[in-house]
């Protein structure tokens, strides 16, 4: 007896999910039948142009006993500056959304194609300018649990050359991240994983940790390490600004055409490194929901300047990769920086879904070809009330029912 | 000098290429309804998790269905044929059917996130929502 009521609850359950399922289908068949056309992604593809310049430091002369290499090279050089320009875009290639068995969790899948290109013109006094180009494609792959969860994962391989001359150089390498985030509450996100980046000067495998308070839709304090510390606040859904720390730089192949690698001649071309700790402030503008443009300033310290050749010293017995044959610490100078971003395209709805919002910020955060600046939150709206709106009659169209009274 | 003036050529190729003003103004009246409904319905974050990507995917696909139908009566006129005129009745039949089916649908699935009396609430709240925007529109 047992058995058979048993039995038939099994079927009737199997039958009711036949039926649930059936609904689902037919709920569907009507809509899917229109075959209208629907955004298929949640990022707009995105083009960003980034300007930075700091002013030449003239090397303060030292007073040594014996000409060592450095002091040989400054002499050579004479200053440092900087004069970079990068531009940038992600674009998504493939979003999947789906539920989740119970049918109320909703997650999704981004696959975005990234790249970029960067000019870098390093200005030295007495030898002529060089362009050093990093470009390259990247993916990037995130993963909207739909609960509390953000996977982050981004590959990014570039390649660095002098186009100073047309003698051919250069190097590929490979920058990669791989990050967890997980949102706490709407106030509280903890962010963890491992990060392969050149911004520090040159190759580091860096853990990551990730700290942010408050909303990001409002004020928050985001720290990002190794990638940036920033206090974020929106004054209103135009103007958004932000107080920020964080390193600069790169590795880069650079020409031996001045002979600065001067007891080595025959070295076609060697490594230039560059780093520097940025803090200042940022002031992003959002013209429109497609386009918004920044400009910001401050201090750049810490700033670091090296070179050495990979192909010499891994000939040398017991010499590790990176031994420099010039180093140059500068002192603190300002620095400015601005930027222009343009989207393109329709995109799902996102209002108000929190974990969306953390895929746009850890995307955000994680520069576009480990260059570490970027368009900034702005698809990340901030609230607004209907008075201060401005609407024209198309907007409110659909508010208007013919059955109104 | 010359990045700057690359830099200006590449910002006027963008400005030419940018998008339409319309798309952009579409998305505006969501952004206020889901702040006005944000701030009425005290969803808890746990609820708040679950609702917002549901109910903006109904959003999405009601807006399209809203959309077609709409785009077709732009297009036809008095000198359309009979077919175009039974072709764009047959539309309005489909795109109520679609509506309230995925309405149905949606629902159901809400319902299982916020329950029946949050629910309720919401319904209330979206029609509050369009008289406060024709009450800003009229003072305005």
């Amino acid at each position: 007896m047992l058995n058979t009521l048993t039995n038939t609850k099994q079927v009737l359950i199997i039958i009711g999910a036949f039926v649930l399922f059936q609904v689902e289908i037919k709920a569907q068949s009507a809509f899917d039948s229109l075959n209208l056309k629907k955004a298929k992604h949640y990022f707009k593809t995105t083009i960003f142009l980034d300007s930075y310049s700091k002013a030449n430091q003239k090397f303060l002369k030292q007073k040594e006993t014996n000409a060592s290499n450095d002091s040989i090279i400054d002499r050579r050089l004479g200053s440092f500056g900087v004069k970079q320009f990068n531009l940038g875009f992600y674009t998504p290639i493939y979003t999947r959304t789906y539920y989740n068995s119970d049918s109320t969790v909703y997650s999704n899948t981004h696959y975005l194609l990234t790249g970029n290109f960067l000019s870098m013109r390093p200005t030295f006094d007495s030898i002529k300018d060089h362009t050093l180009l990093k470009y390259g494609i990247g993916l990037r792959i995130i993963q909207n649990t739909g609960k509390k969860g953000v996977w982050f994962i981004d590959i990014q391989p570039f390649t660095t050359t002098d186009i100073t001359t047309k003698t051919p150089n250069g190097y590929v390498r490979m920058a990669n991240s791989f990050i967890y985030s997980h949102n706490f509450s709407q106030k509280f996100n903890m962010r963890f994983g491992l990060t392969k980046s050149f911004m520090w000067g040159n190759r580091f495998f860096l853990p990551y940790l990730g700290l942010r308070i408050g909303k990001l839709d409002g004020v928050n304090f985001s720290m990002q390490i190794p990638k940036n510390i920033s206090l974020n606040i929106p004054i209103n859904d135009k103007i958004r600004f932000s107080i920020f720390s964080k390193p600069q730089g790169g590795m880069y192949s650079f020409l031996n055409n001045d002979s600065l690698y001067y007891f080595r001649p025959e070295a076609k071309y060697f490594n230039f490194t560059h780093y520097e700790i940025l803090a200042g402030i940022r002031l992003d503008l959002v013209f429109s929901k497609n386009i918004s443009g920044y400009i910001s300033s401050g201090s750049s310290t810490r700033s670091n300047i090296t070179f050495y050749s990979m192909e010499k010293n891994s000939r040398r017995p017991n010499v590790p990769y990176k031994l420099f044959f010039y180093e140059k610490s500068l002192s603190p100078t300002g620095f400015f920086n601005f930027g222009f971003v343009c989207r393109f395209g329709k995109t799902k709805s996102y209002n108000n879904d929190k974990n969306m919002y953390d895929v746009f910020d850890i995307n955000n955060v994680n520069g576009v070809g480990d260059v570490n600046t970027g368009p900034g939150n702005t698809e990340i709206p901030i609230k607004k009330s209907i008075k201060q709106s401005k609407l024209n009659l198309e907007d409110i169209q659909d508010l208007i029912d013919v059955t109104d009274q | 000098m010359k990045v700057l003036k690359n830099i200006i050529i590449i910002l006027t190729v963008l400005l030419c290429l940018a998008p339409s003003k319309s798309i952009a103004q579409r998305e505006k009246i969501d952004d206020l309804r889901a702040t006005f409904i944000a701030k009425h319905l005290d969803l808890s974050s746990g609820e708040s998790e679950k609702f917002w990507p549901i109910y903006n995917e109904l959003n999405d696909k009601r807006k399209a269905i809203k959309k077609n139908y709409r785009q077709n009566l732009k297009s036809y006129s008095p000198s359309s044929s009979d077919k175009e005129a039974e072709d764009l009745i047959n539309l309005e039949n489909k795109s109520a059917t679609a509506e309230a089916e995925l309405l149905k649908n949606y629902n159901d699935k809400l319902k299982l996130v916020i329950g029946a009396k949050k629910l309720a609430k919401l319904k209330v709240l979206e029609e509050e929502f369009k008289l406060e925007v024709l009450k800003a529109q009229k003072e305005k």
